[in-house]
């Protein structure tokens, strides 16, 4: 379940605030919308290993950790830009451009966002009914 | 209109505050305590053993300042009660890394004022895997439902980034980070109290098991249970008790200084650096001992960095020379990489060994003629990094 990934922006001064903030940072307003931040390049990577080899969900059950590849990315909007903490696949790495995509948490229902940052010729490409998902920790 | 990263102009205060820290205990830190070993054991722990260093009893408290990310459902109300206090003043902490000197700076207004006369700073947690993914899941709603299912899995991948772009920026290699875990753990081979203290070599370090590259094992911290406490009162009580005590000569904060949108690097501490010293009438060359915020050896540099520690921000140098070859006194007990993260608590260890430096209690790693100490708090990761930073000069009194 993926959609293009949008970040909040500030209507009255533009300002990029992402995770959303209550008041803008920049002019105080609270008044939002959301503008496409599909474009980045990636500063960092990392693959995190588990801290613990299991860990008990907040409803009791275990679950195995596995290693999952992270990445820091500077997202692109006009002339503004924006921090993004971003799941990546095998091969992508420090100084690449990505395309990003939002996904909703299918490991946890919550109601926030999972960041994917795709290398950039997998959207460079007309684009699929159905894009080749990001590799995804679930999926190993 | 002030955009952010500027600050307001303020009348600023140069006199030191008067207060006086008098004493500091820890409970024993452990890997994994048993089950009957509560949150609220090891602050009362460390309770206890702070009222016994100064001299003071129970009875003689009047305030009451309790961080821990694992007390819930109780609250310091509750603590105050199940160790028999009654206060005049009473504070919660939940920032984290930053908490104890966040209570210290509200501790030596309320004792100036007059609010209460002694006061007992306390933090601790047990922090096994349950409790740990409680508290790093449920870190923020952004933690929560951003990082949380990415899955993040604690804060390691995001100051692996800050390592790599501050490497970048410095040019830094994995062996020159390692400066730091190494001699810590050099120190810590002195602290009875450390969970980790057998001597590490360079080869261990460099060979030792990666978490988020670059980041290996020896880059973060252990995880561990247990608490600090120290207990503050007026210069006229501290008279009355054996000394020599940590009096504190200055207290800097500045919190959420770049709204997230900063490199991370760049930390508060650059921001309030010169109003820190100026306030303290002291000079970081004036220094015998700092204790920094360890959660990552990247932190530490940024920290002595942006308070003007490092001379000539030669990182490299700094590393290599001054703090593993000389073993200038960063993080004498070892630190958190070496000695262990106890949840909350991480805030007050640097704190209460900073205190045991001034108060010459601090054994085989005391530092000799040790008069004035440095001691940062930093932590809360809202997204990418740390948005609380303070810190505290504190200077041996009496005695």
């Amino acid at each position: 379940m993926s959609a293009p990934f949008t970040v909040p922006k500030c209507s009255v001064c533009g300002h990029l605030a992402y995770p959303p903030r209550i008041l803008c940072p920049e002019c105080g307003a609270n008044d939002w919308t959301r503008t496409l931040a599909d474009s980045g390049i990636v500063t960092e990577v990392t693959v995190r290993r588990p801290v613990f080899k299991r860990r008990q969900l907040p409803w009791g059950n275990w679950l195995d950790q596995e290693a999952v590849r992270l990445a820091a990315v500077h997202a692109e909007v006009g002339e503004r830009s924006v921090r993004i903490i971003a799941r990546v696949p095998e091969g992508v790495e420090t100084g690449d451009r990505v395309t990003l995509v939002a996904q909703a948490s299918t490991a946890i229902a919550l109601p926030g966002q999972v960041v994917e940052a795709a290398p950039e010729r997998a959207s460079a490409a007309p684009a699929p009914a159905a894009p080749e998902p990001a590799a995804t920790p679930e999926s190993e | 209109m002030v955009g952010f990263g500027e600050m307001v102009e303020r009348e600023r205060v140069t006199t030191a505050p008067a207060p006086v820290i008098v004493g500091a205990g820890s409970a024993v830190y452990e890997r994994h305590p048993g089950v009957e070993r509560r949150t609220e054991t090891f602050i009362a722990e460390a309770v206890v053993a702070a009222l016994a260093d100064a001299g003071i009893h129970k009875n003689e408290v009047d305030g009451l300042g309790i961080a821990s990310f694992s007390l819930a459902p109780d609250h310091a109300i509750d603590l105050t009660w199940k160790l028999g206090m009654t206060v005049r003043w009473v504070m919660e902490d939940s920032n984290g890394g930053a908490s104890a000197i966040n209570m210290l700076q509200h501790a030596v207004r309320a004792i100036e004022a007059g609010d209460a006369e002694t006061i007992v700073l306390a933090a601790g947690d047990r922090m096994e895997k349950r409790e740990f993914h409680l508290m790093t899941d449920r870190y923020n709603r952004v933690a929560r439902d951003y990082l949380a299912p990415l899955p993040l899995n604690g804060p390691n991948a995001l100051f692996a980034f800050l390592t790599e772009r501050y490497g970048r920026l410095h040019g830094l290699e994995r062996e020159d980070f390692g400066c730091i875990p190494l001699a810590q753990r050099a120190w810590a081979g002195r602290n009875p109290a450390a969970v980790y203290r057998r001597a590490m070599t360079l080869a261990e370090y460099m060979e030792s098991v990666p978490i988020a590259p670059p980041l290996t094992r020896f880059d973060c911290v252990p995880i561990v249970s247990g608490g600090d406490a120290i207990v503050v009162t007026t210069p006229e009580r501290a008279a009355r008790l054996k000394g020599p005590h940590a009096g504190v000569r200055a207290i800097r904060a500045l919190h959420n200084h770049d709204q997230q949108e900063g490199d991370g690097i760049h930390s508060g501490f650059a921001q309030f650096r010169d109003d820190l010293w100026a306030a303290a009438g002291a000079r970081p060359e004036d220094l015998d001992s700092a204790h920094i915020y360890d959660d990552y050896p990247v932190m530490v540099l940024v920290q002595l960095a942006d308070l003007g520690v490092i001379p000539d921000d030669d990182v490299k140098r700094y590393l290599h020379k001054t703090i593993l070859e000389e073993m200038w006194p960063v993080n004498t007990s070892g630190g958190q990489l070496s000695a262990g993260q106890a949840g909350a608590s991480g805030g007050m260890h640097g704190l209460a060994e900073a205190v045991q430096q001034l108060r010459g209690t601090a054994g085989e790693r005391q530092v000799p003629d040790a008069e004035l100490a440095l001691a940062t708090g930093y932590g809360m990761v809202l997204y990418t990094h740390g948005a609380c930073h303070n810190a505290a000069v504190l200077e041996r009194r009496g005695g």
